[in-house]
């Protein structure tokens, strides 16, 4: 449902670009839990803290996000390392949305 | 995504993935905030039109909309009213007609420039525009349906789902501000409202913040209390007495966001200039309220302002285009700031006033240049 939601959404547009995220200890059960909603524009334009972090790992998981008990922990390392408070991020230019 | 996923995905929606990035090449002029959902703000340099063209406006989406089917939407209006309504489109089309021609801006515009650093969709400039929407007054609707005196509130819903455990996107509106001006639009700039924008029926309210301007919407209810939920009580909301950078606040200790903060921006700068030749600066300038009385620029830090020329086309809560004559008078590098007050005399202050959300950002806004001799 998710992925079909998403090409709803998504096929207007047709301009969008799919980022990566950086490789690393973690990325794996990142895109596992995080993907379903969001894509990697979303977690990669952050700065934040490691607690700012846990705290937004916690509301996703509140909200539905599936990480595993035993992965909470590395997931919040991977994006404290990554997006941290001084993290640079360049947004990509795309067409107009909807054209 | 990996290249795996998004095969599958292509295969899914029977699209042929060249097809996909082939498209994905034309005119890059967005800058996009996410890919999906679709988040995607405007460069500064093209926001220079008094009406912004819709495929240039912000696109703003919590999560991957569900848009209703324009054939079998009906809009619902219900609550404490005499006379339930169920409406289509053609209906709406048949009641008088209203325009608004004013601003949009996302609350979290300028988030990425709040410090310390916040949680968010990272918006810089670009969550901004002005267009001219067009359908029928909030209060042509509400006295079809008689609404009674008992009714205080607007309470708004969508077609949109949320996914997973995530709480759904429901707010209202004071109605006295319903009653005032808002209106339902079903055209931006004299065409349909485009699915982005929330087609077929999204609410306007001038002067206010985007978290109000339900897209895709199916029901207003008018009730005696406000409207519930995570995207009442916890977001959307402004402390009541603001505090240190950094310092957060609890839900009971802050209020909705509302209003607009008067702002301005420059859009066209040029890099660099000459001692003694004039070059033309030019920005837009807005409020919460329904006009700007003055913008000015500082080449001396803000020691100084000299007034800048505001364009005459207006309507109330729309920008005003403003543009600047700067002779350079030394060479080096020259910061200029703008800084606009509107007509209560709210003026942008130098700094913006941090809040935990990352709301309403309306700093001075400055561009460098590099003056030769
Ligand atoms: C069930 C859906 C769902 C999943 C799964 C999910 N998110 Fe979210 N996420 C959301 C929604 C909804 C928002 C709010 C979007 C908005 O309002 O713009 C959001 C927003 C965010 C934000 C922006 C900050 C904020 O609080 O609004 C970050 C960062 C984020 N998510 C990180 C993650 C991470 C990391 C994961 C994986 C561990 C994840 N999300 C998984 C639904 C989800």
């Amino acid at each position: 449902m998710t992925f079909l939601a998403f090409l709803l959404a998504a096929l207007p547009t047709l301009g969008t670009q799919f980022k990566q995220l950086p490789a690393g200890k973690g990325k794996a059960q990142v895109e596992a839990a995080c993907y379903a909603c969001h894509s990697a524009d979303l977690l990669a334009q952050q700065r934040l803290t490691a607690k700012q972090w846990t705290a937004t790992v916690e509301k996703m998981m509140k909200w539905g996000a599936a990480v595993q008990p035993a992965d909470k922990q590395v997931v919040i390392d991977y994006l404290a390392k990554h997006f941290g408070p001084a993290n640079k991020f360049t947004p990509t230019a795309t067409k107009p949305v909807g054209k | 995504m990996d290249r795996r996923s998004f095969l599958r995905l292509c295969a899914l929606a029977g699209l042929a993935p060249s097809a996909v990035l082939a498209a994905s090449h034309a005119q890059p002029r967005m800058l996009q905030m996410n890919g999906y959902p679709i988040n995607a703000e405007t460069p500064l340099e093209l926001l220079t039109d008094y009406l912004t063209p819709a495929e240039l406006f912000f696109v703003r989406s919590h999560w991957l909309p569900r848009m209703p089917d324009p054939k079998t939407w009906k809009l619902t209006v219900d609550g404490d009213v005499a006379k339930p309504l169920t409406l289509t489109l053609a209906d709406l089309k048949k009641l008088p007609r209203a325009e608004a021609t004013c601003v949009l801006q996302c609350s979290g515009n300028g988030r990425a420039l709040h410090n310390p650093t916040l949680p968010g969709v990272q918006w810089r400039y670009g969550a901004v525009g002005n267009a001219r929407w067009s359908g029928v007054r909030v209060r042509t609707i509400l006295e079809a349906a008689n609404v009674k005196p008992s009714a205080k509130h607007l309470h708004l819903f969508s077609s949109d789902d949320p996914p997973g455990k995530v709480p759904p996107f429901r707010r209202s509106i004071e109605l006295e501000k319903a009653l005032a001006d808002a209106i339902v639009a079903f055209e931006m700039n004299g065409a349909p409202l485009p699915p982005q924008h929330g087609a077929p029926l999204r609410l306007v309210v001038p002067g206010w913040a985007g978290d109000h301007w339900m897209k895709w919407l199916v029901r207003i209810s008018a009730q005696p209390q406000p409207q519930t939920g995570f995207y009442m009580d916890t977001a959307y909301r402004w402390p009541n007495n603001v505090g240190a950078p950094g310092v957060a606040f609890k839900p009971e200790e802050m209020h909705p966001v509302t209003e607009l903060f008067v702002k301005s921006n420059i859009t066209t700068a040029p890099a660099s200039a000459h001692v003694g030749t004039p070059v033309d600066i030019r920005g837009f300038a807005f409020s919460g309220v329904p006009d700007i009385a003055k913008v000015e620029l500082s080449d001396d830090d803000g020691a100084t302002w000299r007034a800048a020329t505001l364009d005459p086309r207006h309507d109330p809560y729309a920008w005003r285009l403003w543009s600047y004559r700067w002779t350079p008078k030394r060479t080096g590098s020259a910061m200029l700031f703008v800084r606009a007050t509107d007509i209560k005399g709210n003026s942008q202050p130098r700094e913006a006033i941090w809040n935990q959300s990352g709301y309403l950002y309306n700093a001075w806004h400055s561009a460098t240049i590099e003056v030769k001799a």
